[in-house]
């Protein structure tokens, strides 16, 4: 049987034309490539920082 | 594909040519986004939306620069009604690809017709306002609402379910399988749809209505063994067997029954009846009350109109009847003409006339009266004329200028066209040493008689003052 209450907060307001903007913003743009990339950053990053350590 | 380290073209091989960065695991990541962007492609095209969405999805969590799928999830968005998502998704699309991106020209598509975007901005205000009502447990105006927004944008998705969803509350179930088959016509892998398909289907299954039909005879059957056999027999009877008491009490509740419905159903609708009927006459009762304002209103105004009339009609009396109207003036021509009638008496005639002349301007009276002024005039003025000529003429022998001037002036009235006269007025304003009309009344003996002996004496005696007046 179906509970209308439990089934109600399914629904969620749709966004409304003046916020769309907001939305855009508040949108998590982080996406397993973009994880890669940093990943890869730090990665360099560490391989550097030990150069200089063991050349010091 | 490029290489996310130097942005190079990359090979087949699992390592960029350019820059040597290890990009084995990020092309495994590149065809996973492109692999979930083909299934969520293959879902839209079988109209399995929700699926669609789901894969779109997917495909953007693991590259979020995958312009199409981006594009097919605006797109899909907008196919469900959820036009605002479609435009954050192709806004964003155009961030990544700013050219040769088609969601530019979906964009523009929806900005260039204004009333589309109204549709859109009311669309969502409203179902926003139905859902609040839903919250707010206002479930009737929360369905008009709904029934809005879907006159608004049919192919709404959400508004869908969300009125499927009360009229499931309202085991309002055709409805409810109505609106639900229209989202599934729309989005056929939409699994709340199916959710409140089944519930809705359970609810009108055949076998189901079958099975509580049957159900209910058996509750109405009263089964008992006697000896070897087994009796079926229906409720109603068995209650017979319980004796006269309950039949009495059975009795008793009917007429209870009976009464309280006369007094809770007919009464009241009698009453209704009689306070309508009320109603109705004091209605028709205003309505004719109205209407003999509005008469009497009418009849106002015209009494007023008359009224206006009526003075106007007095006023207009009262300038013939009065002490100077026009009858009394009408009298005195008619005395004047009438005296010379009777006694041929020109100078009394002459004073009745002069009587007329000073009281009434002759110009602004009838056609007629001027007429017969005129025809008296004409009959008396010569002979008048002559009379006041001599007696000017004996004024302006004893030097009695101004008297002569005076009967001078009437001869000339009552016969213009005595010359002499003129003259005679000329010379006697000359006496009187008035040399200003004396000049004027010679030129007009020049000029309305002049090939006379009048006019060659006017001439004379114009040329001897003018010398005078030069020496």
């Amino acid at each position: 049987m179906i509970n209308f209450e439990e089934e109600l907060k399914k629904f969620h307001p749709s966004t409304e034309v003046e916020e769309i903007q907001d939305d855009i913003y508040n949108r998590s743009a982080t996406d397993i490539a973009g994880v890669f990339e940093q990943m890869f950053v730090r990665k360099e990053e560490v391989q550097q920082q030990q150069e200089q350590m063991i050349g010091g | 594909m490029v290489c996310y380290q130097c942005g190079c073209q990359l090979s087949e091989q699992d390592y960029c040519t350019s820059c040597g960065a290890d990009v084995s695991l990020y092309k495994k990541i590149i065809c996973l986004s492109n692999h979930y962007y083909n299934e969520g492609l293959e879902k839209a095209k079988v109209r399995d939306l929700t699926g669609a969405i789901d894969s779109l999805e997917h495909s953007l969590k693991y590259y979020s620069r995958n312009v199409e799928a981006r594009n097919l999830l605006g797109l899909v968005y907008y196919e469900i009604g959820e036009s605002t998502e479609a435009m954050s998704e192709w806004i964003l699309s155009m961030n990544v690809e700013p050219k040769k991106n088609i969601a530019s020209d979906y964009i523009q598509r929806i900005q260039n017709n204004p009333s589309r975007y109204d549709v859109i901005r009311q669309t969502m205000k409203k179902f926003n306002q139905a859902l609040s009502y839903c919250q707010q447990g206002s479930k009737d105006l929360a369905v008009i609402q709904l029934k809005k927004v879907l006159s608004l944008s049919p192919r709404f998705i959400k508004a869908h379910l969300l009125l499927a969803l009360l009229h499931i509350d309202n085991e309002d179930w055709e409805k409810a399988r109505r609106e639900l088959n229209k989202t599934l016509a729309i989005d056929r892998g939409n699994t709340q749809a199916l959710l409140y398909m089944q519930e809705v289907d359970k609810m009108l299954a055949p076998d189901d209505i079958e099975k509580n039909d049957k159900k209910r005879k058996k509750e109405e059957t009263v089964r008992y063994q006697s000896d070897n056999e087994v009796i079926i027999q229906p409720a109603n009877l068995a209650e017979g067997t319980r004796g006269g008491l309950a039949t009495i009490l059975n009795v008793f509740i009917g007429l209870v029954l009976g009464a309280a419905a006369m007094y809770f159903l007919v009464l009241p609708a009698n009453r209704k009846a009689a306070q309508d009927e009320a109603q109705e006459r004091v209605e028709s009762i205003a309505g004719q009350l109205d209407s003999k304002t509005n008469q009497i209103q009418q009849l106002e105004n015209q009494v007023k109109a008359l009224e206006a009339a009526k003075a106007q009609l007095e006023a207009d009396l009262d300038v013939y009847e009065g002490n100077e109207g026009k009858l009394k003036e009408m009298d005195q021509l008619f005395v004047a003409a009438s005296t010379y009638l009777s006694t041929k008496d020109v100078s009394q005639t002459a004073e009745r006339l002069d009587h007329v002349r000073e009281t009434i301007k002759i110009e602004e009276t009838s056609e007629e009266f001027q007429s017969l002024y005129n025809s008296l005039l004409a009959l008396i003025g010569p002979e008048l004329a002559q009379t006041y000529r001599d007696s000017g003429y004996v004024s302006f022998r004893n030097k009695d200028y101004g008297s002569a001037i005076e009967s001078y002036s009437k001869a000339v009235y009552y016969d213009p066209n005595n010359a002499d006269a003129l003259l005679e007025l000329g010379d006697a304003y000359r006496m009187n040493e008035d040399s200003v009309n004396a000049v004027t009344i010679y030129n007009r003996v020049i000029e309305l008689f002049p090939e006379s002996d009048t006019a060659r004496r006017a001439k004379q005696w114009l040329h001897d003052y003018s010398e005078g007046d030069a020496e």
